[in-house]
């Protein structure tokens, strides 16, 4: 195998040749080559190839553009004084720039209490997650069992049901938990005159995802399923002639070769469990994450710093702008470190050997 | 045999030491056999040699073959039962109950839900007397038929753009996965303008502005072509104010063609390039024929994304019943909205799983 660098200066040396070997031809009278035929491909070829990079540039520029406009606009309003915003002479750039609508959005939000929430939340799920949905995928890829083609259909089932459909069960089941002794040990609820409930508390996410059943876990499965079946079956092989067991061979072959699908699927799991409002709205009455508060930013602006007033959305948009820059920030600088995982982890995580 | 067995769960233990008790049997007719058949080897080796059988299944297969087969089978349940688990708890069960609410009146009270049985009376209610439900659900449907193959189509396209190599091509991604990370959180409502004030000014409000919603019309005008139907032109004129829409609703899409395109394998290239085949021939003879297993699950998540999606009219509508405790209608109206879904996703499935090619290794 060749590296990527020699295999650059391999293509290289290729092409080099081949023009070489062109222009002897052409010396030499071309028609004694090629058909018109090929001369004529040939020539095609040049000229989409001078002339398609040049719209592909504009193809791509527009639409990177149509993609950052929102973007772009956030930033514009968020730094802006709320009066600007009514100045026709204005497009971008305003006329000075303020920190208020940012600190007192983050004071509404409660930003600093709600974000460190959120990210305990939001590891702490997705980590129970994805250890949970790569077992069960790999239980799916390598073994044959009885009903494993049913079992698998009720996968493919979680990722069409909707959450909506099962939502109000679910929550009945959380607050009033079958188990209540199980229930007052997890919420650390020994006062026995309330009763046990596991509404508003963290559980309400962990245990879904620790038994491979938190948000889109069906999807999950069904990538971790792709990918295993993707390796080559002589690891395991391997593995049980040097004398390990199925749970050995999957802890200390099969998960070091599979980090990128690993870590494709925790960060699409960060990236839902940040964005989830539905699902946190049902279980957590008072906002508890990020995505939640922002839901609810216009009427907590309303309440808390305009005193009840209505106020119209052309004067409030600086806030709301803030707020998203604010709700947006952590999962974007995370995708800017980590968005060559997002990529290439999908590439090789084995979604492609459908 | 213990370095297995430590790792089953508890209540496969059981099962499995009768499974190792009749291996220990088996074992031990292999033990004599090979002893048998090379007794000139010391026999302190014979207990090497049975930790070395029982770690080698495939030199059992021979011997015990079904006992073999069980075992993997049970360790497959043990890998799936922690799932399985969750998935009765927190998935069936939920799943059920919504089901025998959608043929109750429901009534919420403290600590259970209380119900009265009405058979089909929800389903028929939503359907016959409900003034939207209907008409929404048809506009769902529609939209969806609409949608579908136009970001099927731009994601393929701008998957093969972002797979030939040009400089800034990792910044050209890392925008168009942009979406993915932003447009599944409530920002996306923000920047569409759904909040609950009307008439507003968000990022995308702003953007359709950009364009003159007549444009399409005047570079018609300006091309000699007048009074052509009034039914094309609004259509041409939604997919160029939908655009927006499109580019923030295709990433994964994108994402996933992407990774078919990178699976496509450089032979097939090259042989086409030697028989001169166009860009054009290339992308319908071997870019498509590649990827279009992955068209099928691009396919049904499109069609399950914007069914799902929380914006659209007959969710509002579910979860407005919801929120305003009417579980058993609004169960109904979810489950009659999820069956249609279901039908139509199999006949779609099933269509054009026909033409999709698999590559048989």
């Amino acid at each position: 195998m060749a590296t990527k660098k020699e295999e650059k200066e391999f293509e290289k040396e290729r092409k080099a040749a081949i023009k070489a070997r062109y222009k002897r031809m052409k010396e030499e009278g071309i028609e004694n080559y090629l058909t018109p035929d090929q001369i004529r491909y040939n020539r095609n070829k040049r000229i989409i190839g001078m002339v398609w990079p040049f719209f592909r540039f504009l193809i791509l520029f527009g639409l990177c553009f149509i993609i950052l406009y929102p973007l772009i606009f956030m930033l514009s309003t968020a730094f802006r004084p709320n009066e600007q915003m009514n100045d026709p002479s204005i497009v971008w750039l305003p006329k000075s720039f303020t920190m208020d609508n940012i600190k007192q959005v983050w004071q509404v939000m409660d930003f600093s209490n709600t974000v460190l929430k959120t990210v305990r939340l939001n590891l702490i799920a997705s980590l129970l997650q994805v250890v949970t949905c790569s077992i069960t995928g790999y239980g799916f890829a390598r073994f044959k069992f009885k009903g494993r083609g049913l079992l698998f259909a009720l996968v493919i089932l979680m990722i069409l049901v909707p959450p909506q459909i099962t939502t109000i069960p679910l929550y009945l089941q959380y607050a009033y938990p079958k188990p209540e002794i199980l229930a007052r040990l997890l919420t650390l609820n020994f006062d026995f005159s309330k009763d046990p409930s596991l509404i508003d508390s963290g559980w309400t996410m962990y245990l879904p995802a620790m038994f491979a059943n938190g948000l889109r876990a069906g999807l999950f499965i069904f990538i971790f399923r792709q990918f295993f079946r993707g390796l080559p079956k002589e690891l395991e092989d391997a593995a049980y002639l040097d004398g390990y067991g199925p749970w050995q061979t999957y802890i200390k072959v099969m998960v070091p070769n599979a980090k990128t699908s690993f870590l494709t699927v925790f960060l699409f799991s960060i990236v839902w469990y940040w964005n989830d409002f539905y699902v946190s709205s049902s279980f957590f009455t008072n906002s508890g994450t990020v995505a939640l508060s922002l839901k609810n930013l216009d009427g907590t602006l309303v309440q808390q710093l305009f005193q009840g007033q209505s106020v119209s959305v052309r004067q409030i948009i600086v806030w709301l702008e803030a707020g998203c820059i604010l709700s947006i920030t952590p999962i974007l600088v995370m995708y800017i470190f980590l968005q060559r995982y997002f990529i290439e982890g999908i590439e090789r995580s084995g979604i492609t050997g459908m | 045999m213990s370095n297995l067995e430590n790792n089953l769960p508890d209540e496969e233990l059981q099962a499995a030491n009768e499974e190792t008790a009749e291996e220990i049997t088996a074992e031990s007719v292999i033990e004599e056999t090979a002893e048998d058949t090379a007794p000139d080897e010391a026999a302190e080796e014979s207990s090497d040699e049975a930790v070395a059988v029982s770690a080698a299944p495939p030199l059992k297969q021979k011997t015990s073959k079904i006992p073999y087969e069980k075992r993997k089978a049970l360790y497959g349940l043990g890998f799936v039962a922690l799932w399985l688990v969750g998935t009765i708890y927190f998935f069936l069960m939920p799943l059920i109950q919504s089901l025998i609410y959608s043929f109750n009146e429901t009534q919420v009270k403290s600590g259970k839900m209380g119900m009265k049985w009405v058979g089909f009376g929800n389903y028929v209610k939503a359907f016959r007397v409900h003034q939207e439900y209907s008409k929404q659900l048809v506009e769902v449907l529609g939209d969806t038929a609409l949608k579908t193959p136009l970001i099927l189509i731009f994601s393929i396209f701008i998957a093969v753009i972002l797979n030939q190599k040009f400089k800034g091509r990792t910044f050209a991604r890392a925008v168009f996965f942009l979406p993915v990370i932003i447009a599944t959180g409530p920002v996306i409502d923000i920047i569409n303008g759904n909040m609950s004030t009307g008439g507003y000014a968000g990022g995308s409000e702003q953007f359709s502005t950009l364009f003159e919603a007549d444009l399409v019309d005047q570079l018609l005008n300006f091309l000699g072509v007048y009074n052509i139907s009034d039914k094309l032109t609004t259509i041409i004129n939604n997919l160029t104010s939908d655009i927006f829409n499109l580019v923030w609703n295709a990433g994964i899409q994108i994402l996933l063609f992407l990774s078919a395109l990178q699976g496509i394998p450089f032979s097939a290239k090259e042989a086409a390039q030697m028989e001169g085949a166009t860009a054009w021939e290339y992308f319908w003879k071997i870019t498509i024929p590649y990827i279009s297993p992955m068209i099928l699950t691009s396919l049904v998540y499109t069609v399950v994304d914007s069914f799902v999606d929380p914006g659209n009219g007959v969710m509002t509508i579910v979860l407005n019943t919801s929120a305003s405790w009417e579980h058993g209608y609004s169960a109904a109206m979810a489950w009659a909205y999820f069956l249609i879904v279901a039908v139509v996703l199999g006949i779609l499935v099933a269509i054009i799983n026909k033409f999709v090619y698999y590559e048989v290794e």
